[in-house]
């Protein structure tokens, strides 16, 4: 299996140790990722919001380059997930947003086909390596360890996309529990993490996440998984912020499904990964890090 | 009492994304299931999509107004008359964002992906913790092909006015 494999922009520049955790684990299972040269941001919510024609050429772009190695997209996080996959889906729905794309686009000498899906972790390990082989590779189940997991928005919504590809929380949660790790429903599953309000209005933002952690609390959950790197951020670096703005302290360890699989498979964890956490991992994880 | 623009909902409608509006019945679903609605009455998708039937153009565009949405898309999906609140934000943003009304955090991510092709970028210890694991080399080789687009498109005059309106004004 190979994808094209598209970074984005938190990754690289906040959150190494998710990138290398996905390079470590997804050849064992078979999954090779290819590079994009030449790739671009994907156009998130803020691209968006600034002007339209800009989003649907600037995301066209990236996915001409997928079409032009002949590859399905394969992205880790749920903004790029939710650009690439929202403009893919119109541009193949709608032939007169394509032409009006591609007359842009023939500016720079590309143009959008049509040949290609774009695809999220959690798709490519449920639906193309499959759960089988994921329970395969676990040799050192995470037994007793409770967790909520944090799909984030835009891998579920909106429900008129994602509805007819069958993506959802199951998946993820089978996946979670795949590792050996109970999967604890919890109030405000489906909430946002409140990430795409930092840096626009910081206050609501730490709020938003502040509902969320309570939810979780009150779950009794030992941890949080997130497979979006702005979940990530939000819930990890964000606790800290809840603290210092509300006096209260969660504690609650967030981590990256695809480091509890990493674990999961006996493979440990590196001191800089460890520490690329705020909340810390290591009494949670004691003797697989 | 404000001035009304009686032809701002066809604006609006005529927008990509903005069509929903046509749809909206009042009825509150957006605003009850909204995240942000929940924490301050500053923000409230129903009070919008009527300030938009009505004509309260200035009030919308002028203010933070369309900027409280988290576009978690909640909204969209609870519609019961298909209308896509949370794609109308858009629209409502992408009007705004004409006439210059961008909050500093997107005018920042937005000048960074005209100049860079990222809207955030690695440190330069990253960037050299990159290198020693031996991941591919993040390039921008897509820098020219990206502010093409840009300038095709017109972005680029939004992203300089609101970048230097910002640094003029600080």
């Amino acid at each position: 299996m190979k994808y094209a494999f598209f970074l984005g922009c938190l990754i690289p520049a906040r959150e190494l140790s998710y990138e290398a955790s996905v390079r470590k684990v997804m050849p064992e299972l078979g999954v090779e990722l290819l590079d994009m040269k030449g790739a671009n941001c994907c156009a998130p919510f803020s691209i968006q919001s600034v002007d339209y024609d800009s989003w649907l050429a600037l995301a066209a772009r990236d996915l001409c380059i997928a079409e032009e190695m002949g590859l399905d997209i394969m992205t880790l996080c749920n903004d790029c997930y939710e650009s690439l996959l929202m403009v893919n889906t119109l541009l193949k729905r709608k032939p007169e947003l394509k032409d009006r794309t591609n007359q842009i686009l023939s500016d720079v000498g590309k143009e959008f086909k049509g040949k290609i899906e774009v695809k999220n972790l959690v798709d490519v390990l449920y639906g193309d390596v499959g759960i089988d082989k994921v329970k395969n590779v676990i040799k050192e189940p995470i037994n007793g360890l409770k967790v909520g997991t944090q799909p984030g928005c835009h891998l579920t919504k909106p429900k008129r996309i994602h509805f007819e590809l069958l993506r959802g929380f199951n998946e993820l949660d089978e996946l979670v529990q795949a590792t050996g790790v109970e999967s604890i429903p919890y109030e405000r599953k489906e909430m946002c993490c409140g990430g795409p309000l930092r840096d626009i209005n910081d206050d609501l933002s730490r709020k938003i996440s502040r509902l969320k952690l309570m939810a979780l609390k009150d779950a009794e959950v030992q941890a949080v998984v997130t497979v979006c790197p702005f979940c990530f951020l939000q819930l990890d670096l964000g606790q800290l912020e809840v603290k210092r703005h509300f006096n209260e302290e969660y504690n609650l360890p967030v981590i990256h499904f695809i480091e509890l699989l990493r674990m999961g498979m006996g493979m440990k964890l590196e001191d800089w990964e460890i520490k690329a956490h705020r909340i810390p991992i290591t009494d949670l994880f004691k003797g697989r890090l | 009492m404000s001035e009304l623009d009686f032809g701002f909902m066809s604006e609006v409608a005529g927008t990509p994304r903005g069509s929903g509006i046509l749809l909206c019945i009042q009825c509150g679903r957006c605003s009850s299931g909204c995240p942000v609605a929940r924490l301050t009455n500053d923000h409230n998708p129903r009070r919008l999509m009527e300030m938009v039937v009505l004509g309260l153009k200035k009030e919308v565009l002028s203010t933070q107004l369309p900027w409280y949405c988290l576009s978690c898309f909640t909204c969209l999906d609870r519609c019961p008359q298909g209308g896509d609140v949370g794609d109308v934000m858009f629209a409502i943003r992408n009007l705004a964002a004409k006439q210059g009304n961008v909050p500093a955090g997107v005018a920042a991510q937005a000048k960074a992906l005209y100049d860079t092709t990222r809207v955030i970028n690695p440190v330069r210890s990253a960037l050299g913790k990159r290198e020693s694991m031996g991941f591919g080399r993040l390039d921008a080789e897509g820098l020219d092909e990206v502010q093409k687009i840009l300038k095709r498109t017109g972005m680029d005059k939004i992203v300089s006015s609101t970048w230097e309106g910002r640094v003029k004004k600080t």
